[in-house]
């Protein structure tokens, strides 16, 4: 990680399996930074305090609010952002259990559920239950579908890997 | 002539939308990317009430560009009433000589990235000489106020009254219960907040705004600044949520329009959630004198309230400051089947971010006003809460029902609600248990509301509320290209609640199309014909109704032409999903690209006088015109935490009848997020302002949302009672589930408390302080 003479940093990391790196700002929030810098819009910003997780990505392995990160401090990070759930264009199976159990409205805070599940999936074994589905989504808003649909969908994913 | 396809009306067909939001592709206007775009910020008032004195920029860094209200004075937002004496006042783009609320714009400043905005915005200077603020309406109306506008006589938009002419006859020697019921002062808080980016080319101005209901912001832009509507585009793509914030017209919106044709170039703005909790418009504070007049056995006389709702500091276009009043005014009397009616409103000015729509505006207040006052009823009589409304409900036999309000109720299924209810629930050994969990020390109790739910209200309706602008119908234009592909584009808007599918659905239906070959546009105002939006549970039944009446003319059209190519009867033709074949000769048919292709490309084919195009726009307007009336029960049982006063809402189930379900997913994904939202007012959610009109809560830390662990599981089930009134029996659904959660678990905290004393619980949130106090309260009347 280098800093150039105008105060900028050298950032490289991996997203969704691709090498990127750019000159940012230090104070560029990694959200800001995938959106502004790398053109990645699917992680969509609700509150940039947070607090409602519609930016979580995965950064190595973990869920995380990219609002709260600072660009610089995942220099040599993977992360894996909702753009990369579908291979090909191809919806996943999360992706398509959301869509099957009309698991959003509005779509804006979709990402971050979808990212929150994957990351409860990839943690978890087996069939899960409301409970521990609800627990692990309950750092995620959704104003749109009270939230029912979101926990089928992620119910049946977790029923489909199990079979 | 018939159609052989399996009924797409009534399936539960999986949204056509989904999969660009599930890749991260959708089109909210934070990722819309102009070349030589910049960023705009502004600079809002820390104060309630205050004159500005100076307003210093020359700390703002050069290349920044800036902007004060005084450039832009003559430019604001005015939405007065017809009502006579109405006092109205314009919502200036940025404050001009004085500010009104915390939050209000006072000066925009422009840079090249959104951080560079921000530091702009943070080295402006204003100084302030501070005004009394009023930020109650008892404050407001008081006697020795100061005028918030200067120009007005009190700060009362305007006062209404009505009362039936039976009143006093109906309610003379009755029984009664009064109280004064409350909603705090909240709001839609969409996940997306507001967005604009305005360009100036070629003359015209294009902004793109994520709104619900862009042809009146185009009316607003062009009135605001004296344009002709043509000269103004209004693009609202993929937009994160509405729920009413959306439905005005915003100072931002005419403001980066400006700052774009001064600039010649793009201006964006993305709102935070600070400035959303500040700027967007507040909702939903009510506060209702009322009483309800019975007789000794619990049958309903007469109501009567006087209804005081916090307007704040302007009219907001296109509703007026009578919107909350006007529509509680007219349903407040609820699913009762009484007459004696007397009601005033008094929509209040104070020194408070403006009100405008939120999901199922007034309702759940004139909804928690009208159930409460039958739970007490039920109470004083000593009668099952269910029973107690059962032997007032509007009957079958009495649709259509016209209520002292003056709605045409449409017709329903009320009473068979309380019977699916009870069967599904197993009502009475439900209440029996909670009785005995009681009597062991438990804190847990059940709560109901049964309600009408006002829908697709026309022209009627808003022509009674007095508003300049008289939204009734909606317009949608059928196309079908030479490939056979056809295309819907409707004057209403989508963000969430599944029209590209529905209305595919509804109208695709009487084509025969399956859902591959339908697309639905909307949200350009180039695109589609002049209409009113998305709001008010309307969208499926006047867009759905206008483009079935199209459908039905093409399919006439389509017809015609077919019969006359296949040398065949009209009356022997059916559509398939491949297109039209003659009945009981398969393979005899035509299929619908060929026949499309032959009508725009083979004219010479075609029978004489049939014009070479297939198209149709058709013009809908619901009779007769105060709404459809979907009708539905809401049940809840909570259990309270003696020691924290939280409450833990158990169980939450619906029965609920909106007339025919174009899609029972989509109705049943409307009702959950209602019932979400309807929670929020029950529990968590509220704009709580200090005594100068300090707004206290602006992060997600203090005003709290529903989450995955606060909303139950919540069951539904559906009746079908189709409207007479509307293309093909539906109804409006889109509000219903926020209406009545906050009387039903208000209802169901009144009975938990029950064994420790009786207390009247009637002011939401309830928030575990005010639950600790209720249960001091109870245990003081022991």
């Amino acid at each position: 990680m280098k800093t150039a003479a105008d105060g900028t940093i050298s950032v490289s990391v991996t997203v969704n399996g691709t090498n990127r790196s750019a000159d940012v700002s230090p104070r560029t929030l990694l959200s800001d930074f995938l959106r502004d810098y790398l053109g990645l819009m699917g992680t969509n910003v609700g509150c940039e305090h947070g607090y409602c997780g519609a930016c979580n990505v995965i950064v190595d392995g973990q869920t995380a609010r990219s609002c709260l990160i600072l660009t610089p401090s995942v220099e040599g990070s993977e992360i894996t952002t909702v753009e990369g759930l579908a291979s090909n264009g191809d919806l996943s199976p999360l992706q398509q259990a959301f869509q099957q159990a009309h698991g959003l409205q509005c779509g804006f805070c979709t990402p971050g559920f979808l990212m929150t599940a994957t990351g409860l999936l990839e943690s978890t074994r087996g069939a899960l239950s409301d409970g521990e589905i609800r627990s692990a989504i309950s750092g995620n808003i959704c104003r749109c579908t009270g939230y029912v649909h979101i926990v089928d969908a992620i119910r049946s994913a977790s029923e489909a890997r199990s079979e | 002539m018939t159609t052989t396809q399996p009924r797409l009306v009534g399936a539960r067909v999986a949204r056509v939308e989904d999969p660009r939001f599930l890749k991260g592709e959708a089109r909210y206007i934070a990722n819309i990317v102009l070349a030589g775009m910049r960023h705009a910020r502004f600079v809002r008032s820390p104060l309630a009430h205050a004159r500005i004195l100076s307003i210093d920029t020359s700390a703002v860094p050069e290349g920044v560009a800036v902007f004060t209200g005084d450039e832009w004075a003559e430019f604001g937002i005015e939405c007065t009433s017809r009502y006579e004496g109405f006092q109205p006042a314009a919502m200036p783009i940025l404050a001009v000589g004085k500010v009104r609320y915390v939050g209000e714009p006072v000066v925009m400043v422009i840079a090249d990235d959104p951080y560079l905005a921000e530091d702009a915005a943070e080295a402006v200077m204003v100084d302030y000489d501070p005004l009394p603020a009023l930020t109650t309406i008892d404050e407001a109306l008081a006697g020795d106020a100061p005028l918030i506008h200067e120009h007005w006589e009190t700060n009362l938009y305007v006062p209404r009254t009505y009362s039936s002419p039976d009143y006093d006859e109906q309610t003379k020697d009755m029984l009664s219960v009064s109280g004064r019921l409350s909603h705090s002062r909240h709001s839609g808080v969409p996940m997306e907040g507001r967005a604009v980016l305005a360009e100036f080319t070629a003359g015209r101005f294009k902004v793109h705004t994520a709104t619900q209901i862009p042809h009146l912001v185009r009316t607003a832009v062009a009135t605001a600044m004296g344009l002709a509507e043509r000269e103004v585009q209004i693009v609202s793509p993929d937009v994160g949520g509405g729920f009413g914030v959306k439905a005005q017209a915003y100072p931002e919106e005419v403001a980066c329009a400006l700052a774009a044709k001064a600039l010649r170039v793009p201006v964006k703005w993305i709102e935070d959630r600070r400035e959303h909790f500040m700027a967007s418009h507040h909702s939903r504070e009510h506060t209702h004198q009322a009483s309800l007049h019975f007789t000794e056995e619990g049958k309903i006389k007469g109501l009567a309230a006087e209804l005081y709702v916090d307007m704040g500091a302007y009219s907001v276009f296109p509703w007026t400051a009578t919107m909350d009043t006007g529509m509680a005014m007219g349903i407040l009397p609820g699913p009762y089947r009484f007459t004696g009616y007397k009601v005033d409103g008094f929509p209040t000015c104070t020194n408070k971010t403006p009100y405008g729509a939120y999901r199922g505006v007034s309702r759940p207040a004139a909804c928690f006003t009208i159930e409460r006052l039958v739970d007490w009823m039920a109470r004083d009589r000593g009668l099952d809460r269910l029973e107690a409304r059962r032997m007032n409900l509007v009957r079958q036999e009495d649709y259509p029902w016209t209520n002292p309000g003056g709605l045409v109720y449409d017709g329903g299924s009320l009473d068979e609600s309380i019977d699916v209810m009870k069967e599904w629930i197993g009502y009475d050994g439900l209440v029996e248990s909670l009785r005995n969990d009681r009597k062991q020390g438990k804190l847990r109790g059940l709560g109901m509301a049964i309600f009408t739910e006002q829908s697709a209200h026309t022209t009627e309706e808003f022509k009674k509320r007095g508003v300049p602008i008289v939204f009734g119908y909606e317009t949608a234009t059928l196309r079908l290209d030479p490939t056979g592909h056809l295309t819907i584009a409707a004057s209403i808007h989508s963000h969430g609640q599944g029209l590209e599918t529905t209305l595919a659905q509804f109208a695709g239906e009487t084509l025969g199309m399956p859902m591959d070959r339908v697309k639905v546009v909307f949200g350009d105002t180039d695109q589609v014909s002049y209409g009113a939006g998305t709001f008010a549970s309307r969208s499926a039944v006047l867009a759905g109704g206008a483009a079935r009446l199209a459908a039905t003319e093409l399919r006439e059209k389509l017809t015609r032409i077919a019969a006359y190519l296949l040398e065949a009867a009209e009356a022997d033709l059916v559509f398939s999903e491949d297109g039209i074949e003659v009945v009981g000769s398969p393979g005899s048919g035509i299929s619908m690209a060929e026949l499309c292709r032959i009508t725009y490309q083979r004219p010479d084919l075609l029978p004489e006088g049939e014009l070479p195009t297939l198209e149709s726009t058709k013009t809908y307007d619901a009779a007769p015109g105060t709404g459809t009336y979907t009708n539905a029960l809401h049940m809840g049982v909570v259990e309270i935490d003696e020691g924290t006063g939280g409450i833990d809402l158990q169980n939450y189930w619906v029965v609920e009848d909106c007339g025919v379900m174009i899609n029972p997913l989509v109705v049943e994904g409307q009702i959950h997020g209602g019932v979400a939202q309807g929670i929020g007012t029950a529990l968590l959610e509220e704009m709580i302002y200090d005594e100068n009109g300090q707004l206290l809560t602006t992060t997600y830390m203090d005003y709290l949302l529903p989450t995955a662990e606060d909303v139950p599981f919540i069951g539904t089930r559906h009746l079908e009672t189709p409207s007479p009134f509307t293309e093909g029996g539906i109804k409006g659904m889109g509000e219903g589930g926020a209406i009545a959660p906050a009387a039903v678990i208000a209802g169901a905290v009144e009975e938990a408390l029950s064994d420790l004393g009786q207390v009247y619980v009637s002011r939401v949130p309830l928030t575990p302080e005010q639950v600790l106090n209720h249960i001091a309260e109870a245990r003081s009347l022991q």
